[in-house]
């Protein structure tokens, strides 16, 4: 056991060693005023996450309730909101992009078919569970 | 203002312990490839002074790997990452919030490893599509939140290391054995029933379908195979001049075919000397089959035809290759002037490449000549070079 704490403790160590280093990092090879503006952005990531994203995910899991089909649909909707959150960038970045071969797809398109298709195997997906297989 | 309310409990499953090792463990792999991916890019990109000189330029796809690999695995990390947080949502709302030195400090790090964790991916995937919203340098910043991220979560598994261990495997019904110091994590639901681990195992392949998923779509970009999946990603190996995707275009570079009539290229060394084009074109030619490989995550392989850089150097008197400064004509962008490592000069798959897939260079690829070297970062593989100059033999 002593061993397994000795380990805990150089563990920890490392990984503050680490930390310090990226902060090191962060505060002498960037530009003047980065470290302040990092740390609004790091504040800022926290607070959509925490404060709006999760305890609306939260809620949507509250709504689901205890079904049998609960899981299928829980499926369901983070396959599509991951879905949605990785085509944010490639439809909303503003601007035209650099060339013909930066974002060359048709998104908006694919985003729907994407999302259709997730909803059909959902649907069926309940309708299975539901039926009790 | 409901006085009762009463914040999600931190102990009941699918919020339990155990669900959050299991999913912690993938997303856990999922960061390390991403870290480690990111850390063979930046040293290529920028060599310590201890490799000069033997720089790996094999596999010859190794980059195309790497990079592919980087993106494919932070892409993977966001469905993990975002379902990982919320199994622990609940113990944001611990009360009391703080209960000692200790945990005021664990809390922080926590605060650190979530929020640098969400930045650094959300950025990641931003700058696949080209798009840099923030106020400060996508590449300094990314470079240092890494460590910040890598450090506070070997941090972190340190801290819960008791935990983790106690939930590394699907606990047997009896007695809870969770940690001392973290008394409150133990489920309160009879370890081992039924309907806990059908939902924990249903939520598992929930995650797993929304990995597949988002990965499916993407990766097509770098990964041949799934090419014909490549919906949401941000390059299409297909669509480019030439049938290869290109960054910075000639008219970006502010490079104009009409000033390339006189085009020269000189090499320097102990016997300096310039070459026309069709003086270059009279050389011995090599084809090579090299990919293309961006830190953005997409590459393809494609065939290229020119003469040796190692031929070149010989030519100038360092049959041996030399450290080298490649001079470009474009106007515009950070890599104007690169810097080439003797081991890729000596080595005979290093072409200043003149011909794309059997036609001559396109403008957008680097007309008249090129780099194209085996695995090394696309940004690196120069365009319309005009100068190699000699830094040391």
């Amino acid at each position: 056991m002593r061993a397994a704490a000795g380990l805990r403790v150089a563990a920890g160590a490392t990984g503050a060693a680490l930390l310090g280093y990226g902060a090191y990092l962060l505060w002498t090879d960037t530009r003047a005023g980065t470290p302040l503006r990092v740390a609004w952005w790091l504040a800022g990531a926290l607070v959509l996450h925490d404060g709006v994203l999760a305890p609306l995910v939260f809620c949507l899991g509250l709504l689901l309730g205890a079904g049998r089909a609960r899981g299928v649909v829980r499926a369901g909707l983070v396959t599509a909101g991951c879905l949605t959150l990785v085509a944010g960038p490639v439809l909303l970045r503003p601007g035209r992009p650099a060339n013909a071969s930066v974002l060359p797809l048709d998104y908006p398109r694919n985003l729907a078919l994407l999302l259709a298709a997730v909803a059909c195997a959902t649907l069926v997906g309940v309708w299975w569970r539901r039926r009790g297989r | 203002m409901n006085l009762r309310f009463r914040p999600p409990a931190a102990d009941v499953p699918p919020h339990d312990a155990r669900t959050a090792t299991v999913i912690g463990r993938l997303l856990g792999v999922a960061l390390l490839v991403c870290f480690l991916t990111g850390l063979v890019s930046h040293y290529l990109q920028e060599p310590p002074g201890w490799v000069l000189g033997d720089l790996p330029t094999r596999p010859v796809w190794g980059y195309r790997v790497t990079q592919g690999a980087h993106v494919i695995s932070g892409i993977a990390a966001i469905p993990l990452l975002l379902v990982k947080l919320w199994t622990v949502f609940p113990r944001l709302f611990v009360w009391p919030p703080v209960r000692s030195v200790g945990h005021a400090l664990e809390r922080l790090s926590i605060a650190v490893l979530v929020s640098a964790t969400l930045l650094e991916v959300f950025m990641g995937l931003l700058n696949t599509a080209q798009w840099y919203p923030w106020p400060f340098s996508f590449r300094s910043v990314h470079w240092a939140l890494a460590w910040v991220v890598a450090g506070s979560l070997v941090l972190h598994l340190a801290v819960k290391a008791p935990l983790i261990a106690a939930h590394w495997r699907r606990r047997r019904a009896g007695p809870e054995t969770g940690s001392p110091d973290d008394a409150t994590d133990a489920t309160v639901r009879a370890p081992g029933s039924g309907t806990v681990d059908a939902d924990r195992r249903s939520l598992l392949i929930g995650v797993g379908v929304a990995v597949t998923a988002v990965t499916a779509v993407t990766a097509g970009q770098s990964v041949t195979a799934l090419k014909g999946l490549d919906l949401l990603a941000p390059r299409d190996p297909d669509h480019g001049p030439q049938g290869l995707p290109v960054n910075r275009t000639a008219r970006a570079a502010l490079v104009r075919r009409a000033e390339l009539a006189h085009w020269r290229l000189t090499v320097t060394g102990p016997h300096p000397f310039t070459l026309s084009l069709a003086e270059l074109r009279a050389l011995p030619q090599h084809a090579v089959t090299l990919p293309i490989a961006c830190v953005e995550g997409w590459s393809k392989t494609a065939h290229w035809e020119g003469v040796r850089v190692r031929d070149l150097l010989a030519r100038a008197g360092l049959p041996d290759g030399a450290r080298l400064r490649v001079v470009s004509l474009q106007r515009r962008g950070a890599y104007r002037v690169t810097e080439m490592d003797r081991a890729y000069t000596r080595d005979g798959l290093t072409l200043l490449a003149l011909r794309l897939g059997g036609e001559e260079l396109s403008m957008d690829h680097g007309f008249p000549a090129r780099i194209i070297a085996p695995n090394r970062p696309g940004v690196l593989q120069t365009k319309w070079v005009s100068r190699l100059e000699v830094i040391s033999a």
